[in-house]
């Protein structure tokens, strides 16, 4: 059973659909006219909102769309700390998180869309972040850091600092370092 | 000055942020063994990454993360193959992995339970770079390089 065929949106061009090897394909191409490189995507748990980086006047800027329509949804304070990189998404979209530039500084951040909140993610000392991934329901995050000269992956709780972003049906497990995400 | 403006942002809008990002120390320390960590993916109970052990070549590494516990992964980790990307779906039985091999880079879904690899073709033809699974695991983001451009091809599984 095939979801229906991506629509063509107002901002977001089908330039091919085919039917390949049981997949169903769509080419997502960037906001506005002509084409643009558009890297790192993201999707939302639900796959119903996608997160990219496209360049905005030779910066690298997020941007976040719906899927099938790509209509772009609005982020509240991104804008002015560029480069992006690295965008995640939780479940439902409600989190964005990524690594902006702050001054000198890489940081790592989360946009609540729900709530209008930025929270900064703090590392233990010595960490730069260079990138990241949300964990659909929010209560973790794996960060990628460079210390000491290497790059590892780390894992951090979030369920004291963000609500829960689940599927909906999804039930309520206790949150924190050992729930269900 | 933008730097200032942020930070202040960041301790009005944050709060008490800084508080509530806590490390998990046990899974960490045994993270912070493996090197040349790249291309973390975190779903339900799942970590997926690329790292290597000792000097060794990159490799695709699960960690279920309730048990903090390495899941083996047959026939993915190839000795004529080396991943440049990973993402897991919340199941964590389908992986998508792009991979080098034999001079070419391939998308591949891997699917635990048959333990198998299937390759999944760019068409148009073009360089896959890095993945992206919903969590659902129904849709993926593929990142390519096709006519000098990089473009994000989604792809819907059935």
């Amino acid at each position: 059973m095939w979801r229906p065929l991506l629509s063509a949106g107002l901002l977001i061009s089908v330039s091919g659909c085919s039917l390949i090897g049981g997949l169903r394909r769509q080419a997502a191409s960037p906001i506005g006219l002509g084409s643009e490189n558009r890297e790192a995507p993201a999707l939302s748990g639900d796959g119903r909102l996608l997160a990219s980086l496209v360049e905005r006047a030779g910066r690298t800027t997020v941007i976040l769309q719906e899927r099938r329509s790509g209509t772009v949804l609005p982020l509240r304070h991104l804008r002015g700390h560029q480069p992006h990189q690295s965008p995640s998404l939780s479940w439902n979209g409600r989190y964005l998180a990524l690594v902006i530039q702050q001054g000198q500084r890489r940081q790592a951040v989360i946009e609540d869309r729900a709530s209008g909140q930025l929270h900064p993610l703090f590392l233990p000392a010595g960490m730069e972040p260079q990138g990241l991934a949300l964990a659909p329901n929010a209560q973790r995050i794996a960060v990628l850091v460079s210390r000491n000269g290497s790059s590892q992956v780390q894992v951090f709780d979030l369920s004291g600092l963000l609500e829960a972003d689940r599927a909906p049906g999804q039930k309520e497990t206790g949150g924190g370092a050992q729930a269900p995400s | 000055m933008r730097g200032a403006l942020l930070a202040l942002l960041l301790l009005l809008l944050g709060g008490c942020g800084a508080g509530g990002v806590r490390p998990l120390p046990g899974l960490n320390q045994q993270l912070a063994k493996l090197n040349n960590g790249k291309s973390p993916a975190i779903a339900g109970p799942w970590l997926a990454f690329l790292a290597s052990r000792s000097a060794g070549r990159l490799q695709v590494q699960l960690i279920d993360l309730d048990r903090s516990a390495p899941v083996p992964l047959p026939g993915l980790n190839r000795p004529d193959a080396q991943p440049i990307s990973v993402a897991v779906d919340q199941s964590g039985e389908q992986l998508a992995v792009v991979r080098q091999r034999e001079d070419r880079t391939e998308l591949v879904l891997y699917r635990r339970l048959l333990q198998s690899s299937q390759p999944i073709p760019m068409d148009p033809a073009g360089v896959p770079r890095s993945v992206s699974f919903s969590a659902n695991g129904r849709v993926l983001a593929v990142e390519v390089s096709r006519g000098g451009l990089w473009q994000i091809d989604l792809l819907e599984l059935p």
